[in-house]
């Protein structure tokens, strides 16, 4: 099989096919649907409660053409694990892939995520991030960035908005030594396509990191959402790299880094955000930007802080971004 | 045929190593843990070819079975308390989904003021669940009933998990004599795993996506169903087993001099042993006890149970577990199934959190039921070997 | 008793004008209740509410089946939803439309008001949410409650959530689609959408939750199945595609949630408007403005 460079290389053969109910303009739909489409016809399908069950998995029809199951929200990598095993058995070598949400990654499913990154598992594990738990009407996660409004980080009159930074779920995977792990963006295309296939051709535990935006949870303008997308690598509150067996490398490197207002501006969950809790946040920005892109270049938004690699954790120091 | 002294926790093992069990998703729990040990030892001996899966946790435990049965191989796994509790949410995929997952649960207290000892407590809880499950009273038992839960579980007419009970440190930590039957027996007996549904990209099935209200109650009914006629199946089992390894459980329920009897005790568990023979004893004196032995709580023997009790003056029923001002859930059903028959019934909780069950106990209960079959006035329901009178 | 049932779809805000209209009933000494459709759909997909006023404590917890009013926010529904489905002989409707009650065909003959819902609500609240204006129209359709109780009644409800100034709009929106309603008789010549539904008997459902792709009552169901829903009709705004300017790029391809645009062996692109949610992201990502959005949805 010829490698997949760009778009044009892609299999035009749906997996998961049109009809499914996500509201218009869903980022996570752009997500499955591509991937889906570079894993193809053999493939296995593991779905933990989420939007995307609810959207494409209604009795007695799915949207996915590949065999489906879904059971319950925590158990995404112990589910994984327990069908690739049977289909090792089995003489099959389907891809086995989880598609769960960052309510299923990051906060409930950790553990069933680490036990099976721990066993390096043979699976693809896809974290589909639309940073809150939408299913349930847009509540706060772990993944949801600094400042946002969601149901349960209400604008108050005290507190507005979530008060915590956005956890490093790829730091956490990347702790576990997997064979390969990668951010993607689904607009960044070319980059996103290539990910997918080194993922799919890669043995052991692999994980995606997905952004994902959410209509009403971002409350953002459908048309907008690969826009949004691409507007959070150039900000930087979304980076692109890969780790491949220990390997961190950057693979796409905005020219210049924009002021995150930038971003905030195009989504109703920031609009409250007031001026000192946007610089806390450039801030935090503009740490996260040393570290994954270096001290070589200065970035004029980042010019009123303190210049400060800080590493949340040891292994993304062994890492050392290129 | 080769005679051992072994643990029922490995004579469960056993039996899941004779069944050529493919996958065993496995986490540690005080009295459970000497089965997943012993196969692990199995698997690494390479005495069993199956993949064994240290998990995070039992609810991860019960994911992977599920994952592994819908990939289409034999699955057992076992589990004790707090660990059957975290998979709680999971066991409630298996029945609807029809994954024969067979698991042992050794029963052990759960709760606060629980400790490491023996109490249904734990697996009266998911009776609910869909799970058949079966009590055990002795090693061999535990060994049998394991190997026949396999049968049963893969039946086409039947397709449910079933949950093996036994007794945790009575029978768990208790070593006796074990016939272990031969591997070609067991082949006989036990046929190929072959999956009735499975996930196989070569023809995609849709498994368990959500279901609306439109679908879900037709669903729970063919559930119902599969439970209810699993009964005649388990008959079958008790005797194409006996057939090949000459021992006969009895199906749902067994009696023990239960044909002239005036009244009787109805057991599950180790109690029944210690029950024969107090009727014995009870018999040398010329009474007329007799005795039930419950051996499935689901599918639950209404029709079996009215009929051995038809002649019954009086019925006590033991309880290892309390529902909580009703008696335990043994005798809250026995007493639903027997609404309709004339005989008396008694509810007898004892041996909660491990304690002990003397003879003196079981004694105590057959008295009190000899009192209500003479027509005498008893409490519904008594608690045995409790300091302090009862209320 | 007064039964009300809303059709519309998800994000127009059918469950707060249930709400809205039984809490009006409330604030006039009455009794009622407001509920929806307890189902998963998301934005864009056919919901309904219900609503039951009367003078006693309602007991009764049932969905709706004959209304005594049913209130339609997207016209849309009329074609692939069964709506009128139960409505009394006399009972009455409530329809968003630019039409008059004489051009609207129903399925049954009942006197109906038709209101400019959507364009009301985007002067009003610079959004096509409409489920306030239609509220308007409700009050001036039948006298179950007084425009003051409604305006209260809209007030609170969305004062609550949005504030004061949403709240007035919001109220003020009622108020235009109360002055701009038209009312007549629409007609009861169409037979009532049907809905292709597999209902199988216990017995008939294949065991273990799991299906494969096959074809039963006429519905496919299992794996893929889902392609049977059109969710083209959700759609508010179509994309326009200029072949000519096309570059062929797939980015459009690629972007579309729905999946609606086709390769074509010459790398140009085709749309399968069947599914187009009319979200324009297509029109967004073309890097040289091939595509435009323009007004208007299946029809
Ligand atoms: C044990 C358990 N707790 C809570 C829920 C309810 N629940 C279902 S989906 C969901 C949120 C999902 O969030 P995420 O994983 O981020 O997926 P999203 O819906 O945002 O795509 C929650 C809280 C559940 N199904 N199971
Ligand atoms: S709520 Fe968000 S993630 Fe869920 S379907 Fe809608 S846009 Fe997609
Ligand atoms: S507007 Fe464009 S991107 Fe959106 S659903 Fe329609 S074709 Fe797809
Ligand atoms: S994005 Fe524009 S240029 Fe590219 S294929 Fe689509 S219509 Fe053509
Ligand atoms: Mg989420």
């Amino acid at each position: 099989m010829s490698e997949m460079r760009t778009i044009k290389d892609m299999p035009v053969n749906d997996m998961f096919v049109s009809g499914h109910g996500a509201c218009a303009g869903c980022g996570m739909a752009v997500a499955v649907k591509n991937i889906m489409r570079i894993l193809g016809a053999d493939t296995t399908v593991y779905v933990p409660a989420s939007c995307l069950v609810v959207i494409s998995a209604m009795y007695p029809t799915s949207n996915f053409r590949t065999p489906y199951l879904f059971t319950a929200f925590e158990n995404t990598g112990a589910v994984t694990t327990g069908i690739r095993a049977a289909q090792r058995r089995r003489g099959l070598s389907s891809t086995v892939v989880g598609l769960a949400g960052d309510g299923g990654t990051f906060d409930i499913g950790l553990q069933a995520l680490s036990g099976a990154a721990e066993r390096n598992e043979d699976i693809l594990y896809v974290c589909l991030d639309n940073e809150g738990y939408m299913n349930t009407g847009i509540q706060r996660s772990g993944a949801t960035p600094f400042g946002a409004w969601t149901t349960t980080t209400p604008v108050g009159t005290k507190v507005e908005g979530k008060r915590e930074f956005k956890k490093d779920i790829m730091a956490i995977i990347a702790a576990h030594d997997p064979p390969y792990a990668a951010s993607l963006s689904i607009a960044h295309f070319n980059d996103f396509i290539k990910k997918v296939e080194k993922a799919k051709a890669k043995k052991g535990f692999r994980f995606l990191h997905v952004m994902t935006p959410c209509v009403p949870g971002w409350r953002s303008d459908p048309s907008m959402t690969v826009e949004i997308a691409r507007m959070a690598v150039e900000t930087g509150m979304w980076t692109l790299y890969e780790i491949e067996d220990g390997e961190a490398r950057t693979t796409y490197k905005p020219q210049t880094m924009l002021p995150v207002t930038d971003y905030l501006k195009l989504q109703g969950r920031f609009r409250h955000m007031e001026n000192g809790d946007v610089a806390k946040l450039q801030e935090w920005l503009c740490a996260k930007w040393y570290l994954h892109y270096g001290n070589d270049m200065e970035q004029p938004v980042c010019a009123t802080f303190e210049k400060m690699k800080r590493v949340r954790h040891p292994h993304e120091e062994q890492l050392h971004f290129i | 045929m080769k005679v051992m002294v072994i643990s029922a926790d490995h004579a469960v093992a056993y039996a899941a190593k004779l069944a050529r069990t493919e996958v065993v998703p496995s986490f540690p729990i005080t009295p459970q843990t000497l089965i997943v040990e012993q196969l692990a030892e199995f698997i690494n001996d390479g005495e069993l070819d199956a993949d064994f899966i240290p998990a995070d946790s039992e609810h991860s435990v019960m994911s992977m079975a599920v994952g592994a049965s819908a990939g289409g191989v034999r699955v057992f796994t076992a589990t004790s308390s707090q660990g059957l509790a975290l998979m709680h949410e999971m066991l409630y995929a298996v029945p609807q989904s029809r994954l024969p997952i067979v698991m042992a649960n050794v029963n052990r207290s759960l709760g606060a003021a629980s400790g490491i000892w023996v109490e249904y407590n734990d697996s009266m809880a998911e009776r609910d669940s869909g799970w058949l499950q079966v009590y055990v009273e002795d090693n061999q038992e535990a060994l049998d009933a394991t190997l026949m839960a396999f049968r049963l579980a893969e039946d086409r007419r039947v397709l449910l998990p079933v949950m093996v009970c036994l007794d945790g440190f009575i029978l768990s930590h208790t070593v006796e004599r074990v016939d272990l039957p031969e591997q070609e027996e067991v082949d006989r007996f036990l046929p190929k795993f072959v999956p009735y549904n499975m996930l196989d990209p070569s023809d995609p099935k849709l498994m368990n996506p959500i279901v609306p209200p439109e679908y879900a109650m037709e669903m729970r009914y063919q559930l119902d169903r599969a439970v209810e006629h699993s009964r005649e199946v388990i008959a079958e089992v008790d005797e194409l087993f006996a057939r090949e390894f000459g021992r006969s459980y009895g199906g749902l329920i067994d009696t023990y001099r239960l044909e002239d009897a005036e009244y009787a005790m109805l057991t599950l568990g180790t109690a029944t042993g210690l029950a024969r023979q107090v009727v014995d004893e009870l018999r040398s004196e010329g009474k007329k006890a007799g005795l039930i032995k419950l051996r499935f709580m689901r599918p639950f023997p209404f029709k079996e149970l009215c009929a051995a009790c038809r002649d019954l003056k009086a019925l006590g029923v033991f309880d290892r577990s309390a529902s909580f001002n009703g008696g335990g859930p043994v005798y809250t059903e026995v007493a639903a199934a027997l609404c309709n028959v004339p005989t008396t019934v008694t509810g007898h909780v004892a041996g909660i959190g491990g304690r002990d069950i003397t003879p003196e106990h079981m004694r105590e209960m057959y008295d009190i039921v000899e009192k209500a079959s003479r027509g005498e006035k008893v409490r519904p329901v008594t608690w045995h070997g409790l300091r302090g009178d009862m209320e | 008793m007064y039964e009300v049932r809303f059709h519309g779809r998800g994000g127009q805000g059918a469950v707060m004008a249930a709400q809205a209209l039984a809490e009006a009933a409330v604030i006039e000494g009455r009794h009622a209740q407001a509920f929806p459709y307890f189902g998963a759909e998301r934005r864009g997909a056919p919901v309904m509410a219900f609503a039951r006023i009367d003078d006693r404590k309602i007991s009764i917890k049932s969905q709706v089946y004959e209304p005594d009013l049913l209130v339609v926010l997207d016209e849309s529904l009329l074609d692939i939803e069964p709506v009128a489905r139960g409505l009394k002989k006399d009972g009455k409707a409530v329809i968003n439309t630019r039409k008059l009650p004489t051009e609207i065909d129903l399925g049954v003959e009942v006197e109906c008001a038709t209101v400019p819902a959507t364009s009301i609500a985007m002067e009003f609240l610079k959004a096509p949410i409409v489920n306030t204006a239609i509220l308007g129209a409700v009050v001036r359709m039948c006298d179950l409650v007084s425009m003051e109780s409604m305006q209260q009644a809209i007030a609170n409800r969305f004062g609550e959530k949005f504030g004061e100034t949403a709240a007035k709009a919001n109220a003020a929106a009622a108020a235009a689609a109360h002055a701009q309603a038209a009312i007549g008789r629409c007609k009861g010549r169409r037979p009532l959408a049907q809905k292709k539904e597999w209902l199988p008997a216990w017995n008939e459902i294949p065991i273990g939750t799991t299906l494969d792709e096959r074809i039963v009552d006429g519905v496919t169901v299992g794996p893929g199945g889902a392609r049977q829903n059109l969710t083209g009709s959700w759609r508010v705004q179509t994309p326009r595609y200029d072949k000519e300017k096309c570059v062929r790029c797939q980015r459009c391809w690629f972007s579309c949630p729905e999946g609606c645009i086709k390769r074509e062996e010459d790398e140009y692109v085709r749309w399968d408007l069947n599914y187009c949610k009319g979200c324009g992201i297509c029109a967004q990502v073309c890097p040289v403005k091939a595509i435009d959005m323009i007004k208007g949805g299946s029809r």
